[in-house]
């Protein structure tokens, strides 16, 4: 058994702090490699079946360093495969994905129709498909591989705010299903998209905290460090009086953060509305360190724009904040 | 010996099933609030559930801070009344005689708390709030007596107390902590006066206390003469954040009293008010989550400096948020005055629970304190000069 803190001194090993945006292939192949693609797999298919807390520590330290290592599209790709109940091939394609082959699920709602065997749409939010060979497209009744090499399939990237990631439309145009790469129709992908929606939901929160922490760490060691009015700015009472408040809201939302992920009855709408909470105070932190930071924060010259467009986008995955605040009040009213 | 926390939490539920007062809340007077706490003390004391923080001789004592949590978590499930006008007695006075009073004195005081003696707390004064250290309070030696002159203010329930854990200044000299010594007052002397103050809620959970030239004996100081600093310490440091997990508990526990304002108030289909309120109940699982993380961490031994700061302040804003809900929906209903309700926090008494959410962030050093604490021992800004003179 793998201890968590070992993990997390791993992955911060592999994901220096200090190198924000380590380049992608590479860091994709280091992934592979260390085997954090099984850590959630079951041992029948070699994996280790470290649970939810384990990706949760290497997604929360990878966090820090804003990498586009798709570790987490790749990781409900694999998980969707694995639960499937129709797939044959289960353990071949679960063998490809960790050995490195890039099988990303969507992380945006798919807005496809189906025309007999056809499909055509756009199914949003694939993260880095230019690296992938296969995509899992998730829609509301369907689940099913689609190879990106087939007639009837292109992808569309479209330019981010947030540079440390890429961000791709797959676009069907008649492509023809192929039965034998359905995950799961219907009702089963319902269930199916319930079950990854624990995993997604944990994946994004931790890349916000990640991010909340390394960007609250930042801003303090930038008001320790810049001098005004012959004083560190640090010294400031409004000034420590800012940064309390986001430790404070960061230390909450982690506190909620692990009793959600180490809960095993935590349902979907549970991980939904902690993850609207996480998002909504990377947000909070991410601003208050641009404002903090002076003018250098409004440049591309300083790298604290770069987390701020990082919680923005996390604030739009699998079901953006006022989506899961809704959903949880309608719950708590019921 | 460590008890079976299962079977502690079977017994207990089982317990306030039979024997929790439900209408607690509605005391109507402060009177009969503070006899039904001193009744509910008494049931609780008996059953040996009061003072599970206090060592094993004590009945109901020596449990481990896991089983304590599993007694509050019970309380606040059982929504049984909070325990507030012995409060000072069993925490407050108990860890200051448990660690820094003389035997002879813990013999004298601890079972008279047990039986239901109740104590009041003379720390604050008019220009010592946050600033404790500043007390002015002056106590004189005159041979096997002190006699105390000056003012303390922010008593929690002194009006009904019969012993006082007093600071005060026995010297000028040197720095302001030094000069500090610590005394254990009966509030019957003579010189004694206490003065309700009214709070902006109607209610009279505090006083003043005024002290002329009220004569205690020698006897009665814990300590040296001069280590009142170090004494109040533990004083304060008695609670450990037991308090904040029952009281962000019982938070959660309140939430149907949002979900039935909004029903009542046809604002159940709007989305705005039901965002949030999914932000609010996201809000409040996470102080509540973090201050079972800090209890935890409590009792792993692994509390860091600041800790307690973090929930303090995360509890009391998650508060402020909860009632201003109330508020806001609650329309000009919530403006009416309503007769106060005693004992709690989240009432559904939407003005009254909104003005007595502020007692969190002033009290128990306010929240600007606890954000210079986080900023400064937990991140590392700088602290400013000292030394300003105007």
């Amino acid at each position: 058994m793998i201890a968590l803190t070992e993990l997390a001194d791993a992955a911060r090993q592999v994901f220096p702090g200090d190198a924000l945006m380590p380049p992608r292939d590479a860091s994709w192949r280091q992934v592979a490699e260390l085997g954090w693609l099984v850590l959630d797999l079951p041992e029948e298919l070699g994996g280790l079946a470290l649970g939810r807390e384990a990706l949760a520590t290497v997604l929360l330290e990878m966090g820090k360093a804003l990498p586009a290592t798709p570790l987490a599209p790749a990781l409900l790709g694999l998980q969707a495969i694995v639960a499937s109940p129709d797939l044959t091939g289960r353990a071949e394609w679960a063998a490809r994905i960790c050995g490195g082959e890039y099988i990303p699920l969507n992380m945006l709602p798919a807005d496809v129709f189906r025309a007999g065997s056809r499909l055509s749409g756009t199914i949003a939010g694939v993260f880095e498909a230019d690296m992938a060979t296969h995509i899992v497209a998730g829609t509301a009744d369907l689940y099913a591989l689609i190879p990106l090499d087939a007639p009837g399939v292109g992808i569309t990237e479209h330019r981010l705010w947030d540079e440390s990631r890429r961000l791709f439309d797959v676009v069907l145009d008649g492509y023809i299903l192929l039965p034998e790469l359905v995950l799961a129709e219907g009702q089963a992908a319902w269930e199916l998209h319930d079950r990854l929606s624990l995993t997604a939901q944990t994946a994004v929160a931790a890349d916000c905290l990640g991010g909340a922490e390394a960007v609250l760490a930042m801003t303090t060691e930038y008001l320790a460090t810049r001098r005004q009015f012959d004083r560190p700015l640090a010294m400031f009472q409004a000034l420590k009086h800012r940064v309390a408040d986001m430790k404070i809201a960061l230390t909450a939302a982690e506190a909620l953060f692990w009793s959600r992920v180490s809960d095993p009855s935590a349902t979907p709408l549970h991980m939904g509305a902690m993850k609207a909470h996480c998002a909504q105070t990377f947000r909070d932190i991410a601003e208050d360190a641009i404002q903090l930071h002076g003018g250098i924060g409004l440049t591309e010259e300083h790298p604290c724009h770069r987390f701020f467009k990082r919680a923005f986008l996390n604030a739009q995955l699998c079901g953006a904040i006022e989506y899961w605040e809704e959903q949880a009040g309608r719950a708590a009213l019921a | 010996m460590s008890e079976n926390l299962d079977s502690l939490r079977a017994n207990l539920r089982e317990w306030l099933a039979a024997n929790a007062p439900q209408d607690w809340r509605d005391a109507g007077t402060h009177g009969a609030f503070v006899a039904s706490q001193r009744a509910w003390f008494a049931k609780l004391a008996g059953a040996g559930y009061a003072i599970p923080h206090w060592p094993a001789q004590w009945p109901g004592g020596g449990r481990t801070l896991a089983a304590q949590k599993v007694i509050y978590e019970e309380l606040a499930r059982a929504d049984a009344p909070r325990l507030l006008l012995s409060f000072v007695s069993t925490y407050h006075a108990f860890a200051t005689l448990h660690e820094c009073a003389s035997a002879e004195q813990q013999a004298r005081y601890l079972p008279r708390i047990l039986e239901g003696e109740i104590w009041c707390q003379g720390f604050s004064e008019p220009g010592a709030g946050s600033d404790l250290a500043a007390v002015r309070t002056k106590a004189v030696r005159h041979g096997d007596v002190y006699v105390v002159e000056g003012q303390k203010v922010w008593s929690t329930m002194a009006q009904h107390a019969d012993r006082c854990l007093l600071l005060v200044r026995t010297s000028a000299e040197g720095a302001k902590q030094a000069g500090l010594t610590y005394l254990l007052m009966d509030m019957k002397e003579p010189g004694v006066t206490v003065r309700p103050i009214h709070q902006i809620q109607g209610d009279e959970e505090f006083a003043e206390i005024f002290l002329d030239n009220v004569e205690i004996p020698v006897s009665e100081r814990v300590g040296e003469e001069g280590a009142g600093w170090a004494v109040a310490q533990a004083t304060l440091a008695s609670e450990r954040g037991l308090t904040l997990m029952e009281l962000a508990y019982r938070m959660r526990g309140s939430m149907f009293r949002l979900a039935d304002l909004i029903r009542a108030a046809g604002r159940a289909d709007d989305a705005g008010v039901i965002r949030d309120f999914g932000r609010l109940t996201a809000q409040v699982d996470a102080v509540c989550a973090l201050a079972d993380r800090f209890l935890q961490r409590r009792i792993a031994g692994e509390e860091a400096v600041g800790d307690a700061s973090i929930v303090k302040n995360a509890y009391s804003r998650c508060l402020r948020a909860w009632a201003d809900m109330g508020v806001r929906i609650g329309g000009i209903g919530a403006q009416h005055r309503h007769a106060i309700t005693f004992g709690d926090l989240t009432t559904g008494n939407w003005m009254a629970d909104f003005m007595n959410s502020y007692a969190w962030t002033i009290a128990g050093g306010s929240e600007e304190v606890q954000r210079n604490i986080i900023a400064e021992r937990m991140l590392g800004m700088a602290r400013e000069p000292k030394g300003w003179t105007a």
